[in-house]
């Protein structure tokens, strides 16, 4: 479904992937992990579109999209919930709604965050770091998409509000078997127990690739 | 006391300046970008205007509609395309910086073009005549119709952007364009706000032109002066932009019937002739904060990243420095001619490295050293009028501004990015109106060389010792303690104050620095004219010469005298326009190439000098790892002593 083929992405002169080959199928939701700084920001926002492949090819459902534009990959069903500036700032949470959903029902979020129906008419600067999260990942539940990309889904969260968050997740994942979710995770027990394929990131480059039973959370 | 009939004319000039004011916010809400160039592009369209009717011999209205249909949208589209888009992931300063390089560009082309000349026949799109109020009043039809067009602009946009779909969108493209990209056509939407900002400036550049004279300078910083309006708005809010408009418009005619005692009434005269200066100026000092977001490193993202030569100068950068004394000594060779344009390099040079200091060390913009340059000008003719020795007043004058940036950099110490700019720049502003366009101030200057001097090529010596004087000076606060203290301020202000560098003093302190050398090339400016000359110091003058630095590296002393030296050689040996049409074109790219000509040339020494690679690890034969492999071994079981 998803084919990475030895892709490499430099920031100026730094290389921050070398040359990483992975494939992502269909119906699967696979854990990057990894430390900060091993690539697996880059990674996703290279598939998503934001940051241009210096060499290596990313091929989407058989087409090659290494050079296509951030739109044309999100209209090919390539969603990436970023781990900060996810939202609009600026906005009310109504309008980022509005946003998200193009024109599309708004209950699938304000049911599985029953917290944004109060919160509608405010600034989302005004907003907590959760509360930001979950305008964040209520894209996923609103507009349709084929390979779900989401980094660092609890970053800086509670872990009461980072569980709320994955067991949503966990629900999209499994009500839309025939898509693809990538979840990259800096700690591996949440993206665990809900992968159903775990690579791991080291420096830039593939350290290894099992299913969550060959990885002991406490190693790695 | 009020004059209802005063007031009627005061709407006129306040229409005008609202009709500017709510472009400028227009444009900001739907580009997301405070658009300096807002007022060159107005006087752009406006002299396109006065070509297709007064040149080409179009009718009104098809030049109207070519001016605001095609080429002001046509002007915006290219600028989104080829400047902002490119940027649109860098910070506050890499775009000042870009609409500081737009206007300039814009300015040369205008030099270009119609050669800088200024016409008084401005086609006018507005009716003539007026209307009759009771009690003998009368209202132009133009005040009414410019009134309507504010009026329309203001709520067109206010319920576009609240109350429709693409209203919405724009507002996401604005807040954030990666995140938008993915879910609007956010390329398209951007394109088409930079197209209405620009259509904005075409509106106001035509319904201008034939009110004020058509001219590139005085137009620009008349439209650059109803800033204060804006900034009164915080940037945001339409309705208080086009109140305090009119307020000022009708303020400023009102204090034309003031008149008190004789001796004031040349101070009340500059006060409601440059009213909306002084409002610029005040409006900076008492709003705490634009509506804008500005967190951006004040000057970051304008020198190299990485560049941080403030340890002792080693032999390799001796080596330009070594041929740039050479080049500089050369005009003494020159013939006379050529001699006396070559001596406004090492005036203009002290100029930029002032910039330098203030801009490339210690981080902060400063738009305004033109009037710091004027200054030190005008003390410098006021002393020596006063009998103080030529040479002493020389380096007295500058002194004496010191203190003045001293005073003006108090401002800077909460402020940054934009902010500071402005505030800087309204500085400069101020000091134009109010002393050097006043005769009180001006008027029987001294600035003729004493003998001695009088031979440039003497003159010429004098003004290289004072540069070398300056690039000392300059050297000392760029290098040991002091220059780390200051690069620790430009890259963080955070980290530099938990360091225990004291950045309030540190910017102060840097502003006098900048302001007495500035003073010192402007009083150096003035003496090689032999003759005070205000266009030298107009603030409009200001922004080219940041510009220029900026394209020639903004951390680089060298490449300011570099800089400094090409700028008077295109102007001297162009058409004028040329020059101001390269620094344009350099500063809009120089978001693509971070730290401008300097860091390209410090980029190539540094890889020409680069030390020649040696394989780090070294093959051993076999018998040579034993031998290595024996040698840690007896270091292991050494005792530690």
């Amino acid at each position: 479904m998803l084919v990475l083929d030895a892709l490499r992405v430099r920031y100026g002169p730094l290389e921050a992937l070398h040359g990483v080959s992975l494939t992502f199928a269909q119906g699967e939701v696979t854990a990057v992990l990894g430390r900060n700084g091993a690539g697996k920001s880059t990674l996703l926002r290279a598939v998503a579109g934001y940051l241009r492949a210096s060499s290596g090819r990313i091929h989407w459902q058989g087409s090659d999209i290494t050079r296509a534009p951030v739109r044309r990959r999100a209209d090919a069903g390539v969603m990436l919930i970023p781990d900060e500036g996810g939202v609009f700032r600026t906005l009310t949470v109504r309008e980022n709604l509005d946003l998200f959903a193009a024109g599309r029902e708004l209950t699938p979020a304000l049911d599985a965050f029953p917290d944004l129906r109060t919160l509608s008419r405010r600034r989302v600067t005004l907003l907590s770091g959760g509360e930001q999260q979950m305008l964040a990942l209520s894209r996923a539940l609103l507009a349709p998409w084929r390979l779900l990309l989401v980094d660092e889904l609890s970053h800086g969260l509670a872990p009461v509000l980072a569980t709320r968050l994955y067991d949503v997740l966990a629900a999209l994942a499994a009500a839309h078997p025939d898509r693809a979710v990538v979840l990259a995770e800096p700690d591996p027990r949440e993206a665990l127990a809900l992968a159903d394929r775990v690579h791991v990131l080291r420096r830039g480059e593939l350290a290894a690739t099992g299913s969550p039973a060959d990885f002991d959370p406490a190693t790695l | 006391m009020f004059y209802a009939g005063l007031a009627l004319n005061g709407l006129a000039i306040g229409c005008v300046a609202a009709l500017a004011a709510v472009g400028l916010l227009a444009t900001y809400r739907v580009t997301g970008v405070f658009n300096i160039a807002f007022g060159s592009n107005a006087v752009f369209c406006a002299y396109v205007m006065w070509q297709c009717v007064r040149v080409w011999h179009l009718p009104l209205a098809v030049a109207a509609l070519l001016v605001l249909g095609i080429v002001a949208p046509g002007v915006g589209l290219v600028l989104e395309r080829f400047v902002y888009r490119p940027l649109r992931r860098s910070g506050a300063s890499g775009l000042l910086v870009a609409t500081l390089g737009v206007l300039v560009l814009q300015l040369g082309l205008v030099f270009l073009l119609w050669g800088g000349r200024s016409y008084v026949d401005a086609p006018s799109l507005l009716p003539a005549g007026s209307v009759r109020l009771p009690g003998s009043l009368t209202l132009p039809y133009a005040t009414i119709v410019e009134l309507c067009v504010v009026a329309l602009i203001a709520v067109l946009l206010t319920f576009l952007l609240r109350a429709t779909r693409v209203g919405l969108m724009v507002r996401a493209v604005v807040d954030d364009r990666d995140l938008a990209s993915a879910l609007v056509p956010a390329d398209r939407l951007a394109a088409g706000g930079w197209a209405f900002g620009s259509f904005l400036a075409g509106v106001a550049g035509v319904l201008w032109a034939p009110i004020y004279h058509l001219d590139p300078y005085s137009l620009t910083l008349t439209v650059l002066e109803t800033m204060g309006v804006a900034v009164l708005a915080r940037l945001t809010s339409l309705p208080i932009a086009v109140v305090a408009a009119l307020a000022i418009g009708i303020g400023q005619t009102e204090l034309t019937a003031v008149h008190p005692a004789a001796r004031w009434q040349g101070l009340v005269d500059a006060f409601h002739t440059n009213l909306f200066v002084l409002v610029l100026f005040a409006a900076l000092m008492v709003v705490p904060r634009l509506g804008i977001r500005d967190s951006g490193a004040a000057g970051g993202g304008l020198h190299r990243q990485g560049a941080r030569r403030t340890s002792r100068v080693d032999h390799i950068s001796r080596l330009p420095l070594g041929a740039l004394s050479l080049v500089l000594a050369l005009p003494l060779f020159f013939d006379p001619a050529d001699l006396r344009a070559s001596l406004a390099v090492p005036a203009l040079a002290v100029v930029f490295v002032s910039l330098v200091v203030a801009t490339g060390y210690a981080g902060q913009i400063s738009l305004g050293q033109a009037g710091y340059a004027g200054l030190g000008a005008l003390f410098m003719a006021k002393l020596a009028g006063a009998g103080v020795p030529w040479l002493l007043a020389l380096f007295l004058g500058p002194l004496l501004v010191v203190p003045l940036g001293w005073l003006t950099g108090y401002p800077a110490i909460h402020r940054r990015g934009l902010y500071l700019a402005l505030t800087t720049f309204a500085t400069a502003a101020v000091v134009a109106r109010f002393v050097f366009a006043q005769p009180v101030f001006v008027g029987a200057l001294v600035v003729s060389r004493p003998r001695g001097f009088t031979d440039d090529h003497w003159f010429y010596a004098l003004e290289l010792a004072c540069l070398l004087l300056a690039l000392l000076l300059v050297r000392s606060l760029h290098t040991g303690p002091m220059g780390r203290a200051l690069v620790a301020m430009r890259d963080s202000e955070t980290a530099a104050v938990s360091a225990g560098i004291d950045v309030r003093r540190m910017k102060v302190f840097v502003f006098a620095c900048a302001a007495g050398l500035a003073g010192l090339g402007g009083a150096l400016t003035t003496s090689a004219a032999q003759a005070f000359n205000p266009t030298d110091f107009d603030p409009v003058q200001g922004l080219v010469w940041f510009a220029a630095v900026a394209v020639w590296g903004v951390d680089s002393a060298l490449g300011a005298v570099v800089g400094a030296a090409a700028l008077v050689a295109v102007d001297v040996g162009t058409v004028s326009g040329v020059s101001s049409l390269l620094i344009g074109i350099g500063a809009v790219l120089l978001g693509r190439f971070p730290g401008g000509i300097g860091a390209a040339v410090r980029r190539a020494g540094d890889w020409a000098v680069r030390p020649v690679e040696r394989p780090l690890t070294r093959r051993l034969s076999p018998a040579g790892r034993a031998v290595a492999r024996a040698a840690a071994a007896r270091a292991r079981e050494r005792p530690v002593s």
